[in-house]
């Protein structure tokens, strides 16, 4: 079959019943892949600049703590009511750990966090607090705006989706 | 060839009467759409069309309606009177802002009861800047006359500081 022929055929292949049967098998992968697996994520807010800024793509990669515990500073996807609307924010500390804001930074069991990924920093003021048993504290990277504002805390480990990609 | 067309003709008719038949979901469904719309306040919207949209808002739900909002230490009984003072007070404060209800889950624990749970997304500009939120909400609706009324709303915090 020469050149020509072969990428005719590519482009406008014979509608016959091994081709719809293809068609098939994609739409539905695709509809698994891309509502189980990795689920496609537009960036609504600043919750998470300037390492996910407003507006940008991502995908939340749902396999990523099968095998793997989630660790500190991933980024993870929590759910509401469903995977419709999800917050992305990063875990900064697992159970037991304390953690506690003072002027803005980030104190881990009584250590300062250096966070190059926070470049917008507000004075935030939280009193020391202990991560309970089978939750993840989680914050945004925007730390720019008042607490009041933000949404941040303790959140249970059933509530994370995934990791995020890239 | 005529038995699969017939089968086929079958299965359509089946799914265009599911489909348009209405049910107690379809109207939970097309009631909390109804109040994100009403909820929902364009840009430059009309001071009649606001209070227009507050009472069609009142109307769906229970005189009183119970509200509770830890986060903001809210937990009582509204009348529809306070509903919309509220809802127009809110719409003061948030112009051209777009609400809208997702991944709702519909429970009928009982009869002519419904609780259901859903993620209220809002989405806006405050003085020229976009902004985003979402709030997962417990609502639970009774039926009252052949009609489904919010009975109550309960904002779920999930993140505790």
């Amino acid at each position: 079959m020469d050149i020509s022929r072969r990428i005719r055929r590519f482009f406008f292949p014979s509608l016959n019943k091994k081709y719809f049967l293809r068609l098939l098998f994609l739409g539905l992968s695709c509809y698994l892949i891309f509502s189980y697996l990795l689920i496609p994520l537009r960036i609504q807010g600043m919750s998470m600049d300037p390492t996910y800024r407003n507006g940008s793509f991502a995908f939340c990669w749902r396999p990523r703590y099968l095998f793997s515990q989630i660790k500190r500073f991933d980024i993870v996807t929590v759910r509401f009511s469903g995977r419709s609307v999800m917050l992305l924010k990063r875990v900064i500390a697992l159970p037991g750990d304390i953690v506690e804001f003072r002027e803005g930074l980030l104190y881990l069991n009584g250590k300062l966090i250096d966070e190059p990924y926070v470049q917008h920093r507000s004075l935030w003021n939280l009193s020391p607090r202990t991560v309970a048993a089978g939750h993840v504290y989680v914050v945004g990277d925007n730390r720019g705006t008042s607490m009041s504002r933000h949404h941040f805390g303790q959140v249970t480990i059933q509530r994370i989706i995934g990791g995020v990609l890239p | 060839m005529n038995k699969k067309l017939a089968i086929l003709l079958i299965l359509c008719i089946a799914a265009t009467v599911y489909f348009l038949l209405p049910n107690d979901e379809k109207q939970i469904r097309n009631n909390l759409d109804s109040l994100a719309k009403y909820c929902s306040t364009a840009r430059e919207e009309a001071a009649l069309v606001g209070i227009k949209k507050v009472a069609l808002a009142a109307k769906l739900c229970q005189d009183p309606c119970d509200i509770e909002i830890e986060s903001r230490s809210i937990a009582r009984s509204f009348t529809k009177k306070d509903l919309t003072d509220h809802l127009l007070m809110m719409k003061r404060t948030m112009p051209d802002t777009h609400f809208s209800f997702h991944d709702t889950v519909i429970e009928f624990p009982a009869e002519n009861s419904a609780s259901l749970t859903s993620t209220l997304s809002l989405t806006g500009q405050i003085e020229d800047e976009h902004y985003t939120d979402a709030y997962e909400f417990d609502i639970n609706l009774k039926k009252i006359d052949g009609d489904w009324l919010f009975s109550s709303f309960s904002v779920i915090e999930f993140m505790e500081q």
